[in-house]
């Protein structure tokens, strides 16, 4: 059965599943790509976990003809806690792994469902503030907006292409595989993942969340 | 056609070419019948088709190839692609320019001294191995003894030296050795030594000639003179250096070997040959590290008597202009323009005859060869042969001035008994009167052929009429088959002499200046690093700009009247194409900035009033509202923006309002900037 074979393959899945959340860190998450006719090749703007790179400089002087704020690292309280975050959730995978319990791959899934749940609030926010928040004294006066978060779109003379990428990516197949792994967990029953035919019978399957030093020795 | 050349120049009918001027008269003779020009081509509409396709760059697509060529006593280098022939842009040099700033900002002026034009006859590509490396380009100032680098980095001029001592009218220049160890100067006319003076009268005795080693720095290209040798009042024309074998030695061509006075035309064209300067530059080199040298003018100056195996003379056809080194470097080219031939030399025949010092005489102490020595063959190529480009498959191209026609023809090796007449190819007409011509890469070690350009001297109206000054014609030709095609035709400003034509990937310029490259201090990046500060002491005001679009910081300068006034200003831009401009209105300034840049203005302000400067350089949909006030307080009135006339001036706020202003009022719906970006 899948989730048999899920179990007995537990500790490379988790592991597997930090190593993508790490290697997420020097990935890009989200981009923007804004080409016009005088910008054949494009200017681009990409977002790491730790930095924002491309073409910054020109849009941030493209951008205060209409009174945005200019882009900057320095700006994003997200950048700081971002790369923290992964690894924070990567320690927690991995930990995972070795404690073999039911609550140990549910904590780093909460985290990773916290971090999301931040992540795209930030996204929000932070597209409609600088969409909204514009100098009154600027030389072009527009009407605010949000620049958009996926897909094609037109601002001004510029067609936009806004785009995840594998810095979402990745921790999105480590949060399924760690939730694969959960329900794993759960199914075994009892809260541990100890290989078939070495069943501790006997606990409910909230008894998964409590603590039970046995299981590391399993 | 050939009777009017003829007349024009009386001294050609001295050689061999009498009976065509006599079949010409002949023909006009026989009246109402009109002579056909020789060689004509008739293009037929499918050639047309074919030419126009092969020189045809869709917009948007790049040219194959970058053509170089001097800009003759406009003093600058123009830039075109090949094959569309289309001007690129222009790279000043020895003259100022106010489309880029060149000449206005201190830096420039300091290049070009008191100087305001040169004469730009011959570039020459930096080599690695006797290829182009894509580096950097030299020229030549014929008036003002100079010679000019250009790092293709940028394309612009980075170094002026000169004027060079004892040299007068560097013509024989810039010919650039193997791998850029030197470029090579000669000097055109000869003068007393030292800037002497002595009457023309004492041409013979008291005048002398000199080439000179122009060392290049190989990291950045810097240029310093080496050493000289001296040589005979001959005038020496135009030069090649070795390659291959013949690497480590220069050649040059002489006229007036008959160290003739008044008009040269006739004077310097009595006797049969003039002379090749065969030079050992690394023996000279060698010459001078062992101090064989007197200082002349601050130059390590060789003469040659004294310091045999330096150079050599080669008897040449008459009145030579051109001499080039074929790409395996053993055979030398010279053509005497008074003589429908061009004669090739062997390399290895020249050392030989050096080593058995089978010297017919000597030119105040410098040996002559023997010509017949050297010469392996005269080619008939035509009348009026000029100079020699190579397309690397074995053939070798000579424009003939007289003839307006490109002669192509066969290099050795020769079977015994070989018809001279039988190596010239093929013959195409120019429209006309071909100076220089260029191959690509034609003058290294492995010329890429493909194209050839003919620099033609006169176009005569081929073009829309622009009154009695005109332009120069540049035509392009397909060499790729054997015979040659026309293929398209441009107009040049005055005048290009030489080209160098080189393939587009061997060129790789920067978009812009890197800011974290900026090693200028006065250079600033936000407008909170503009400064500006007065010392009242020395009555001077340096400023530190900020140009970015669309605007200046400050936007209001003020110093007072008299004021020596220091202005740096930078392009904070890192985008390519942002160039901004700083003119002030009345004062006779203008500087370009390119993005990343910093330029500097010096000038003093010597009448009181408001003067608006502004950008000069079209940059942005808002570039009309780019501009500030330069305010020259009158003597003895309060600077309203310093602090007792003195210290750092106070920076206006950029939402600044004058007093009594009407509230701004926002525009919406104003005719925006065509860039608009969101992020």
């Amino acid at each position: 059965m899948l989730l048999d074979r899920i179990r007995a393959a537990r500790l490379p899945i988790l592991l597997g599943s930090a190593a993508l959340v790490v290697a997420a860190v020097r990935l890009p998450l989200w981009g923007m790509t804004l080409v016009s006719t005088q910008f054949p090749e494009g200017l681009r703007m990409v977002v790491y976990p730790n930095r924002i790179i491309g073409d910054i400089n020109e849009l941030n002087t493209l951008n205060h003809y209409i009174g945005m704020m200019p882009i900057s690292d320095g700006f994003f309280t997200e950048l700081r806690i971002l790369p923290a975050a992964f690894l924070a959730i990567a320690a927690l995978l991995a930990v995972a792994a070795v404690v073999r319990r039911a609550w140990s791959t549910a904590l780093p899934l909460a985290a990773m469902g916290a971090l999301a749940g931040y992540g795209g609030w930030s996204m929000v926010h932070r597209l409609y503030q600088f969409g909204h928040d514009l100098d009154p004294r600027a030389a072009i006066h527009i009407e605010p907006f949000s620049p958009p978060m996926l897909g094609f779109n037109q601002i001004a003379q510029f067609a936009t292409w806004s785009y995840f990428s594998w810095g979402t990516f990745l921790p999105l197949v480590a949060g399924l595989l760690a939730a694969a792994v959960l329900v794993a967990d759960l199914r075994a029953g009892r809260g541990t993942t100890a290989p078939a035919g070495a069943t501790r019978g006997g606990t409910s399957p909230a008894a998964g969340l409590s603590v039970k030093p046995s299981s590391l020795a399993a | 056609m050939p009777t009017t050349t003829l007349k024009g120049n009386p001294i050609m009918s001295r050689v061999r070419f009498g009976a065509a001027a006599l079949a010409a008269a002949g023909l006009a003779a026989c009246g109402g019948v009109k002579p056909q020009a020789p060689g004509q081509r008739t293009m037929a509409t499918g050639d047309v088709q074919q030419a126009a396709l092969a020189s045809y760059v869709k917009p948007g697509d790049h040219d194959q190839f970058y053509l170089f060529y001097s800009g003759g006593h406009s003093g600058q280098v123009f830039v075109a692609g090949v094959p569309s022939m289309r001007h690129i842009t222009t790279i000043p040099v020895f003259a100022p320019y106010p489309g880029t700033g060149y000449g206005f900002d201190e830096e420039s002026r300091r290049m070009m001294g008191d100087f305001t034009w040169g004469d730009v006859h011959h570039p020459a590509l930096s080599k690695t191995d006797g290829d182009y490396d894509g580096r950097w380009l030299f020229v030549n100032d014929n008036a003002n003894n100079r010679i000019a680098r250009i790092d293709l980095r940028d394309m612009k001029t980075h170094q002026i030296l000169g004027p060079i001592p004892n040299t007068s009218g560097n013509h024989g220049s810039s010919m650039v050795t193997n791998n850029s160890e030197y470029a090579l100067v000669a000097t055109r006319f000869s003068v007393p030594l030292e800037g002497r003076y002595a009457p023309v009268d004492d041409y013979a005795t008291k005048y002398k000639g000199a080439v000179t080693g122009i060392r290049i720095d190989p990291k950045d290209g810097t240029m310093s003179v080496g050493w000289q040798v001296m040589t005979p009042p001959f005038d020496w024309d135009l030069g090649a250096t070795g390659k291959g074998p013949s690497d480590g030695w220069a050649f040059w061509t002489s006229y007036n070997s008959e160290r003739a006075i008044g008009k040269l035309e006739a004077n310097a064209s009595q006797r049969d040959r003039d002379y090749i300067a065969v030079v050992n530059w690394k023996a000279a080199e060698a010459a001078t590290k062992a101090g064989r040298t007197t200082t002349v003018s601050g130059v390590p100056m060789i003469d040659p008597a004294k310091v045999p195996g330096v150079m050599y003379l080669l008897p040449c056809g008459k009145s030579p202009h051109g001499v080039d080194v074929d790409p395996s470097g053993e055979y030398v080219i010279c053509s005497g323009k008074l003589q429908p031939t061009s004669t090739v030399y062997s390399f290895q025949k020249i050392q030989d005859a050096i080593a058995k010092q089978a010297f017919t005489g000597d030119e105040d102490g410098i040996p002559v060869l023997k010509y017949e020595d050297a010469m392996i063959m005269e080619v008939p190529v035509g009348l009026g042969p000029l100079h020699t480009q190579f397309d690397g498959k074995g053939y070798a191209y000579t424009s003939l001035y007289v003839e307006s026609a490109i002669a192509k023809w066969k290099l050795p090796p020769y079977a015994p008994g070989t018809d001279p007449k039988s190596l010239v190819l093929d013959k195409i007409p120019v429209q006309f009167n071909v100076g220089h011509l260029v191959v690509a890469e034609g003058d290294t070690r492995h010329p890429q052929g493909q194209w050839l350009v003919a620099m033609n001297k006169m176009s005569k109206g081929r073009h829309l009429s622009t009154g009695p000054s005109i332009p120069e014609s540049s035509q392009l030709i397909d060499i790729n088959g054997n015979k040659m095609q026309m293929v398209y035709e441009a107009y040049t400003e005055p005048e290009p002499h030489f080209a160098q034509l080189v393939r587009a990937s061997l060129i790789k310029p920067i978009e812009f200046y890197p800011k974290a490259e900026s090693k200028d201090p006065n250079a600033v990046w936000t407008p909170a690093e503009a400064k500006v500060t007065r010392n009242a002491a020395t009555r001077t005001v340096e400023a530190k700009v900020l140009a970015i679009r669309s605007y200046f910081t400050p936007s209001r300068l003020q110093v007072m009247e008299g004021d020596t006034v220091i202005i740096h200003v930078t392009n904070a831009e890192q985008a390519r194409d942002e160039i901004h401009g700083f003119g002030i209105a009345a004062f006779d300034r203008n500087v370009v900035i390119d993005p990343g840049e910093t330029k500097t203005l010096r000038f003093v302000a010597r009448k009181s009033g408001v003067y608006p400067y502004y950008c000069t350089n079209f940059c942005s949909a808002l570039h009309q509202e780019m501009q500030g006030y330069f305010e020259v307080v009158p003597q003895g009135q309060q600077m309203a923006l310093y602090k007792g006339n003195q210290g750092a001036m106070a920076i206006p706020g950029e939402d600044g309002r004058a007093p009594g202003a009407a509230p701004a009022a926002a525009h919406a719906g104003h005719g925006g900037p065509q860039q608009v970006a969101a992020h």
